[in-house]
């Protein structure tokens, strides 16, 4: 990876990072499942920026099936002392190294294409591979914490015009193949208080709602992404279904910093949401980062229907997390956009 | 409300069935000009089986994909040149790219309706690149609603911006194409089309009932010329969409002059619906299949009909013209 883009991760790690409240985690070994994914990347330049900042020497250990792929993307961090790949599918761990201290559970792929593809293979992923970990994590002697990454989409349809909350109780069509990753992040959350509850794991929750950032693929098919790559490529920028759809999103390294938060702070048995508080529709959303790149960029917008009588909102209420754990949200949505467009643009050069 | 009508024109493409794949390119050239002259949004240029498709199974074309596209493209400044691409026959290196490089601004990939897995490639190549990308779902009439609806909806994740389902048997009856698009415009986010054959003389009526039904894209040919007994008459549907107050874009008298050129210079026989394409629309039978059937038929002294009847059994889909040999030696056998 280049200089330019190292020093914009550096940057980006350097403004999210609001506090240096990590003393627990000096010395400490931290394992990321789906470590060579988004999340762990982001997790592994978090880290590695507090370690040198801080000193902190924390030893961050990476599990995924293809380290290869991540040694390739991501020379600079392989090449990082503190980094230990562990090349293994997470549906098969029996036993984790002795001196793990934490755990950040973030693997399984978010991505749709591949629940609607491969819906059984979903399924089993995110129940055997959570099952797994647990099981491992239950032999391990050094365990102070384990967080489970889930999803918001366990929260089903809002049927509010509110931001959701951690309480909230949505609806989930069980007989639906479209509901596979929303139910399997379900059991999964279940299989976490079991573990909890019967083997007494210190488990919490964290519910991620839209990200945008360096290191996300623009081929994911999710409008902001989309988006993005259509203006880079010129236009136009490509609007499906309901352009009054609202949608928020949080910079990639004020999230890395919020879970690095969560392993401090905090508290077993609850669920956090983490997500961006600045509610947008897409039509807007276009606009904007049409105007991010060039002004004349074209939007258009194609639609089966001319009205929707659902309105999708996907907003997290985050009150619980700021004031729990100390988070903010350090990036504009404006800023989140124009560092991903420009850290992108450097990637195809 | 006045509602525009995407109109995507196959006739150089589906109506490559109806010769064997013997278009040539100054055919070409002459109908896309006539097609662009007249605004026909999309012209849809091809071996009839889409990208790729050339070969001794389903067909070997007069003209290779370059040749037919290049020309194409060179008189098309206004319409956008299209391609029906079935993952299998086209590869992505291959044949993908190369006919993007050449020009083409709309790939619509296509499967068998119960297959829209084996696009997700395809459809991610072509948003990669930029251009337009939509989701085909053949033989529909094969599948209930709501399984259409689900394999549409991958297509939507995929990266399709609209997804059409065809009635490449020429099967449906109004009912059947209401409860189906419906269904689909419920479901999905991005435009529904529909592609219409002609096989129970139904295209047109289907065509509209589907717009009726929220279609927003609908195929048509010039004098219909497509496979097995046609597809919905493009002249006609321009001009009772335009009576229904819908708009297309293409000028009337223009696309009345382009048919008219089509009929003299690109067709053999103006397409009709012969007998043995009423059985193989009640049979629900492949329309590609239409020359393969008749020919091996007279071959070997089969009726056609009855042949058409064993495939609908057969439920046999396009890519398997292979197992018409197999039925027509069953039926001598039998016979025997």
């Amino acid at each position: 990876m280049t200089e330019i883009k190292t020093n914009l991760i550096f940057e980006d790690c350097r403004r999210s990072c609001t506090d240096n409240e990590f003393l627990v985690l000096k010395d400490q070994s931290v394992l990321v499942t789906g470590g060579t994914g988004f999340v762990g990347k982001w997790i592994a330049e978090m880290i590695s920026y507090v370690n040198e900042t801080y000193d902190l020497n924390i030893k961050l250990y990476l599990l995924a099936r293809d380290i290869q792929k991540f040694k390739d993307e991501v020379p600079h961090l392989t090449q990082k002392s503190f980094i230990n790949l562990i090349a293994q599918d997470v549906r098969n761990i029996h036993d984790l190294p002795e001196d793990i201290n934490y755990i950040v559970h973030a693997a399984g792929s978010p991505d749709n294409r591949d629940h609607v593809s491969q819906p059984l293979k979903t399924i089993e992923t995110f129940y055997k591979g959570t099952h797994s970990i647990l099981d491992a994590a239950s032999r391990l002697q050094e365990l102070k914490k384990i967080i489970h990454i889930s999803s918001h989409q366990v929260y089903g349809r809002n049927d509010s015009e509110s931001c959701i909350r951690e309480d909230y109780l949505g609806k989930l069509e069980a007989n639906s193949i479209n509901h596979t990753y929303a139910e399997s992040k379900r059991i999964a959350e279940t299989l976490c208080s079991i573990y909890r509850s019967q083997l007494r794991l210190p488990i919490l929750v964290i519910r991620p709602f839209a990200f945008i950032g360096p290191y996300q693929d623009l081929e994911k098919p999710w409008a902001i992404n989309n988006f993005m790559r259509d203006a880079i490529l010129g236009g136009p920028i490509r609007i499906l279904g309901n352009v009054d759809t609202i949608r928020s999103y949080l910079y990639a390294s004020d999230m890395a910093f919020w879970i690095l938060k969560a392993l401090v702070k905090g508290q077993v048995g609850e669920s956090y949401n983490i997500g961006g508080s600045e509610a947008i529709s897409l039509a807007n959303l276009a606009k904007k980062i049409g105007n991010s790149i060039n002004n004349s960029i074209d939007i258009l917008s194609k639609s089966s229907k001319e009205s929707y009588n659902y309105l999708s909102k996907l907003v997290p209420d985050t009150n619980k997390i700021i004031t729990e754990l100390g988070v903010k949200e350090t990036h504009t949505l404006d800023a989140s956009i124009n560092r991903t467009i420009l850290w992108n643009q450097l990637n195809r050069k | 409300m006045i509602k525009q009508i995407l109109i995507s024109d196959p006739t150089l493409r589906d109506g490559n069935h109806a010769v064997a794949h013997q278009l040539s390119a100054k055919q070409i050239a002459i109908y896309a000009e006539a097609a662009n002259d007249a605004g026909v949004p999309i012209v849809e240029v091809g071996h009839g089986n889409g990208l790729g498709a050339s070969s001794m199974q389903v067909g070997l074309s007069l003209e290779d994909d370059v040749t037919m596209l290049e020309t194409a493209r060179k008189y098309l400044s206004k319409s956008k040149l299209g391609i029906h691409v079935i993952p299998g026959f086209a590869t992505i290196k291959r044949d993908l790219g190369r006919a993007l490089d050449i020009g083409v601004d709309v790939v619509r990939i296509a499967s068998h309706c119960t297959e829209a897995d084996i696009t997700q490639r395809h459809l991610g190549f072509v948003r990669e690149r930029g251009k337009e990308a939509y989701g085909v779902l053949m033989m529909s009439h094969m599948a209930s609603a709501s399984v259409l609806v689900e394999e549409a909806q991958k297509m939507e994740l995929y990266g399709a911006e609209g997804i059409i389902i065809m009635d490449s048997a020429g099967a449906y009856l109004p009912g059947d194409v209401a409860e189906k698009i419906s269904a689909l415009v419920n479901g999905l986010k991005v435009p529904v089309g529909f592609h219409a054959h002609n096989n129970l003389g139904l295209a047109i009526a289907n065509s509209i009932v589907a717009v009726e039904s929220g279609a927003k894209i609908l195929d048509g040919t010039a004098r219909g010329f497509g496979a097995g007994a046609g597809n919905a008459q493009l002249e006609v549907l321009v001009a009772v969409l335009e009576r229904m107050n819908y708009i297309t874009g293409i000028d009337l008298y223009k696309i009345l002059d382009a048919s008219d050129i089509a009929e003299k210079e690109i067709m053999p026989m103006i397409p009709v619906i012969k007998s043995e394409s009423i059985i193989s629309g009640l049979s629900g039978v492949f329309s590609g299949f239409a020359k393969h059937v008749a020919r091996i038929s007279k071959e070997y002294g089969v009726d056609q009909r009855d042949v058409y009847r064993e495939l609908g059994k057969r439920k046999v889909v396009g890519g398997q013209e292979d197992i018409i040999i197999e039925v027509v030696m069953d039926l001598i056998k039998n016979r025997k």
